[in-house]
């Protein structure tokens, strides 16, 4: 068990390449932490740095408020799972698993209870005489987890790891990691580039671009709730819809189409004309009698639910509908959008401008 | 058409087989032979006699020679392959300043033949007072650059989460090396270790500058100077026969590790 601090992080590669700056943040002890950006945004550096495998160019790291910066890996007491699995293909599965203990002069007979009790967790007991070679990827990824659950580490850090995996076994194992946490309740860090697999995971989300941090919250609080254009696009799939227009009066328009927004959304700074990018989730769009002219240009039904792609204006836009809303073939129809839900952005910098609601 | 082109083929391959072994089987033959039949081309001696053998047993210290020539060979073969791969695992997987210029150094050392080297070393070797001793003949012999360089490339193509998992384990640098990137390159380490086991055992040149005692000689070194020498007395059949005895462990060696050596002649793009 450990708490995790980052204090103003900086990893800068040889000659100017910066892969995060000044990164600051605390993880509590216990808690279940996901790092999610897209690839390059240093997301992995920052989970090698806990580990020991980088060392930061400046700032500390500390685990359980003891710099550890010059500490090496193996001192650290922490566990990875790495994307590729990294098992070591000349042992087998049980020698895999009880490597890092005999490193640590464990005795046979604790090597040997542990290594099993591991085993029944992930119930890989049948594989342990098995070379990693003659497993399937599933399998594989499990003795990673069982190589990390041995060793009882203070925290376990996770690489990308079930990115190697088929959608179907991705599901599965993505519970089982949860449910493992539950049952260990030991300090866990996450990196993945998969913003579903970080909302359904953690029980923080850190999403981070570029080496800077665009938010850090809970799954659902950075679903409603997006920091900026790059948050908003990123979480969710298929992603926020993003209209620029004008708002003026309270009325935004774009591409000559104009929508009242009601009298309770009035911009904190609302002078005059103002440019603004509003940002709309394709569940908050809906077919009805009211609202703005649509083109149909294609549908994809997932079964319980099907994704409309319409254009309005010039406008691209992906609405989400019961599998059997008659909604968008009905040629009546116009689409409205639901402006409570919608978020405001700065179109210069992309941040989110709040809106106070008078009601 | 095809059936005719592939006897032709075997027929050109059996040729130049026949004429790389007859040689060889020749002389097998001729050290079973008479003296007195020895200079004739037949294969199947009148009558097999092993008169050769015996009075190569006599004349000279064979079998010490052979024991010297395994122990110089096994301690070389062995730091060769311990310390050449430290360097390569250095130089393929830490990161360290100078790390470029330190390969391009161990590149260059390459270019340079043996024979230019020879002299330096040898006057090294009298300074450290190693004439005539064990060191002087392992010592010089100790690291590779070849094989440093053979196993800096495959210890690249190891995935470097495996070593990070192996430091997370617990392994330091030494550990990750034999406990988790040894087990992982067995064909490098072959590679190495037999060609590095056929080029010290057929080494003449430099134990023959720097051993005189007779004790202390390998065998090709005994071998070239027994049938040179004059110790031979003009016998044909002694000298072939001590030959003999010299490839006999290399035929052997061959024997066990035939599929190893083929595959690190093509690997290496060296002809032992």
């Amino acid at each position: 068990m450990a708490s995790i601090k980052f204090e103003n992080i900086k990893k800068i590669y040889e000659p100017d390449n910066v892969v995060v700056k000044d990164f600051s943040l605390n993880i509590e002890d216990g808690e279940f932490v996901v790092l999610v950006g897209p690839s390059g945004c240093g997301k992995s550096t920052l989970l090698r740095m806990i580990a020991g495998l980088e060392t930061p160019t400046e700032g500390n790291i500390l685990i359980d408020d003891q710099i550890v910066n010059t500490i090496a890996p193996k001192d650290r007491n922490v566990a990875m799972v790495f994307q590729n699995y990294a098992l070591y293909p000349h042992m087998s599965v049980f020698d895999n698993l009880a490597f890092g203990l005999r490193l640590r002069k464990f005795n046979k007979v604790e090597i040997r209870e542990r290594v099993h009790k591991a085993a029944e967790i992930l119930k890989i007991t049948s594989l342990l005489g098995r070379k990693p070679k003659q497993l399937s990827g599933g399998e594989r990824q499990r003795i990673a987890l069982g190589r990390a659950i041995v060793r009882d580490p203070s925290v376990f850090l996770f690489d990308e790891p079930l990115s190697n995996l088929d959608a179907k076994l991705r599901v599965h194992m993505r519970a089982e990691i949860k449910k493992l946490h539950q049952q260990l309740k030991t300090t866990m860090v996450y990196v993945t580039h998969d913003q579903v697999e970080a909302m359904t995971i953690g029980d923080r989300i850190i999403i981070l671009n570029d080496g800077i941090i665009q938010q850090i919250g809970t799954p659902l609080n950075v679903y409603k709730n997006p920091a900026n254009i790059f948050v908003a696009g990123f979480i969710g799939s298929p992603p926020m819809n993003f209209i620029t227009g004008e708002i003026s009066n309270n009325v935004f328009s774009f591409d000559n189409l104009n929508m009242k927004l009601t009298k309770a959304m009035v911009h904190e700074s609302d002078k005059g004309t103002k440019k603004m990018v509003v940002g709309i989730r394709p569940e908050d769009i809906s077919f009805s009698k009211k609202g703005l002219d649509y083109k149909l240009i294609f549908e994809e039904q997932l079964g319980n639910e099907s994704l409309i792609y319409i254009k309005v204006g010039d406008q691209n836009l992906v609405v989400r509908v019961a599998q059997d809303n008659p909604g968008p073939h009905n040629e009546n129809n116009k689409i409205s959008l639901n402006m409570l839900k919608a978020c405001f952005f700065d179109p210069k910098i992309g941040n989110r401008i709040n809106i106070i609601n008078t009601d | 058409m095809s059936k005719i082109n592939k006897i032709i083929g075997y027929l050109i391959l059996l040729l130049g087989a026949l004429t790389f072994l007859f040689p060889f089987i020749w002389m097998a033959s001729a050290t079973l032979k008479p003296e007195i039949e020895i200079t004739q081309l037949n294969l199947i001696p009148s009558k097999i006699t092993f008169e050769s053998y015996k009075s190569v047993f006599q004349k000279i210290p064979i079998i010490r020679a052979f024991i010297n020539s395994l122990f110089v060979t096994s301690a070389i073969t062995s730091s060769v392959l311990i310390f050449s791969s430290m360097v390569g695992y250095a130089l393929a997987r830490l990161r360290f300043k100078g790390q470029k210029v330190i390969f391009n150094l161990i590149l260059f050392t390459m270019m340079i033949p043996f024979q230019i080297t020879l002299i330096p070393t040898y006057i090294l070797i009298v300074k450290f007072g190693w004439v005539n001793t064990y060191q002087g003949l392992i010592v010089p012999g100790m690291i590779s650059a070849f094989a440093i360089v053979l196993f800096r490339q495959y210890f690249k193509s190891i995935p470097e989460d495996l070593l990070d998992a192996a430091r997370i384990d617990g392994c330091h640098e030494i550990s990750i090396l034999f406990r988790v990137i040894w087990p992982n390159s067995l064909p490098a380490l072959a590679t190495v270790g037999i060609i590095t086991f056929l080029t010290t055992w057929n080494e003449v040149l430099w134990p023959l500058i720097i051993i005189r005692d007779q004790q202390l000689m390998t065998m090709p070194q005994m071998v070239t100077l027994f049938s040179i020498g004059g110790s031979a007395e003009a016998q044909q059949g002694v000298i072939l026969a001590s030959a003999m005895l010299l490839a006999i462990p290399i035929v052997t060696l061959y024997l066990f590790f035939q599929r190893y050596i083929i595959e690190s002649m093509v690997s290496s793009g060296i002809k032992g």
